[in-house]
């Protein structure tokens, strides 16, 4: 049996008392404010107009309550009055040493961002912080399943292990089988990659005749980059016999904002004393309590060139309180991590519907290979489209009993019947990263996000 | 034995010392020798972040570090 270790990256700020942990907020906070009003031509314009000077915020909840909400499309907009930063930047771009860009997955023009080689630091700081809690230490050898491209993605965490003294292998040009060879060949004992990806190696090495179970000596799989229900989470650990251990960024934070720790209280730590997160009614923009499902707003305490200030993320949270978990970190929790994007919300038949959601009764049945999921109008209503592949050894019959198995799991959770069709062995597309697995094919958006 | 939970805090003379080498490394970051001021800069971002972390200091000071234009 592995013995996890246990404990803190920075044992005082990780568990100080809930007022320090504000204070050091705002006191981070009020440099901040000062930095972009003087630095920002975007935000000081913003500022002025809003009456939002720093002179003119006097506390954290005076800025909860008056600083304006900050957009995508205020981004873009700054960001194209002179691309690639615009008026957004608080400093040069010149004293940069990185750039990393949005994946560009919903059409939408990228987000450009831009780091110093402190904001650098501070990034790699915040990912050793969630792996260091997860219990990876010096020993560790650690193999890093990414692209390595413009997509902030892994970048950050493969700094962390450096920084923490991990042996640390890109397998940025590793194909999947690749991969496989590598894990066991090399003794590999922490994974990093999607949700999507670890359960294509799974597949992988099953179709290999590898048992990573007890072929590999992986014991912690680290996954970032898509929400990643529980289901998700069980076959992924059933399938390494391992930890996993939930992550979420983004690259206008630059970073990773929370992380789960092995007392695994059904969510993830916000990492608070870098960023102030609100989590707001979608429609009238007012905090909702512990519990209350809301949009994530996130301002970051870390970075000096690219500076997120309520960032209003459209990622769909439920926050906890930091009792809820036994570590000793006096650091809120999102429950269950990231949940769903807000701008993915749709509303079948009275409704309302959430894409991931889809994900957790997929992943309760092994034998689903990959899916795809539709809303689309059949007979003037709306229909939602749930195409399950099956794993290639099973028989027609079995097929068939799991198609009627996933459309009354799907009924149970979702409240709303799916039709269920079977794709064959390989039709449907495979991901590493961002993967796709909804769309709304409806001829009018009857469903916009509320 | 598995390592279990404890909060270890700097000692006075440990803290006296990392912020008094993030004050060397901030007069080192100008030096004129290029290895010395990028090893300066690499480290003061380290030490940056370590002070951060202790909840001891927070900087934004890489735009002093170099007479360079406006961002916009």
């Amino acid at each position: 049996m592995y013995n996890r270790p246990r404990g803190y990256w920075n044992p005082t700020t990780e568990t100080m008392p809930r007022d320090d942990l504000r204070q050091w907020q705002w006191q981070k906070l009020q440099a901040i404010l000062r930095h972009v009003y003087a630095g920002s031509p975007f935000y000081r314009r913003r500022m002025d107009e809003s009456g939002c000077r720093p002179e003119d915020i006097h506390s954290l909840d005076e800025y909860c309550r008056r600083f304006p909400l900050l957009t995508r499309e205020d981004i873009t907009a700054a960001e194209g009055e002179a691309p690639p930063f615009g008026s957004l930047a608080a400093i040069s771009p010149d004293l940069a040493m990185r750039y990393h860009q949005t994946s560009g997955s919903t059409g939408q023009p990228p987000v450009r961002t831009f780091d110093t080689a402190r904001d650098w630091a501070w990034a790699a700081d915040m990912w050793a912080i969630g792996l260091y809690g997860m219990g990876i230490r010096p020993k560790d050898r650690a193999a890093v399943a990414f692209g390595y491209g413009l997509f902030i993605g892994f970048w950050g965490l493969h700094y962390a292990l450096e920084k923490i003294g991990c042996t640390t292998i890109a397998t940025g040009s590793f194909d999947s089988e690749k991969r496989i060879q590598l894990l066991i060949d090399q003794g590999i004992t922490v994974l990093a990659c999607t949700p999507t990806y670890a359960l294509r190696l799974a597949l992988t090495a099953q179709q290999m005749g590898v048992d990573l179970r007890r072929d590999t000596q992986v014991r912690t799989v680290v996954t970032s980059g898509e929400p990643r229900p529980e289901a998700t989470k069980l076959a992924i650990a059933e399938a390494f016999d391992a930890f996993v251990g939930d992550t979420a960024g983004m690259t206008e934070a630059a970073t990773i904002f929370m992380f789960e720790c092995p007392e695994e209280p059904g969510g993830a730590h916000i990492i608070e004393t870098d960023y102030i997160e609100e989590v707001l009614d979608p429609e009238t923009h007012e905090p909702v309590g512990y519990g209350e499902r809301g949009v994530r707003v996130m301002t970051s305490l870390g970075r000096e060139g690219i500076c997120m200030l309520r960032y209003w993320t459209n990622d769909l949270v439920v926050k906890l309180p930091f009792s809820d978990c036994t570590c000793g970190r006096t650091w809120d929790l999102y429950q269950g991590g990231i949940q769903g994007r807000h701008d993915d919300m749709r509303k079948i038949r009275g409704v309302w519907f959430v894409p991931s959601m889809v994900e957790d009764v997929v992943r309760a049945f092994p034998a689903i290979d990959e899916y795809q999921c539709e809303l689309t109008t059949i007979d003037a209503l709306d229909t939602l489209v749930l195409t399950i592949e099956p794993r290639p050894d099973l028989s027609p019959a079995d097929c068939e009993s799991l198609r009627m198995q996933v459309a009354l799991a799907a009924k149970r959770t979702l409240s709303v019947t799916p039709r269920v069709e079977l794709a064959n062995p390989g039709q449907l597309p495979r991901f590493e990263m961002k993967a796709r697995r909804f769309r709304d094919a409806r001829p009018v958006a009857a469903g916009e996000p509320a | 034995m598995t390592e279990q939970y404890q909060i270890i805090t700097l000692s006075t003379e440990e803290r006296d010392r990392l912020q008094r080498v993030y004050t060397d490394l901030l007069s080192l970051a100008g030096c004129e020798v290029p290895a010395v001021r990028s090893a300066a800069r690499a480290a003061l971002a380290q030490i940056a972040q370590a002070l951060n972390g202790q909840g001891l200091a927070f900087d934004l000071y890489s735009q002093d570090l170099d007479e360079t234009p406006t961002p916009y």
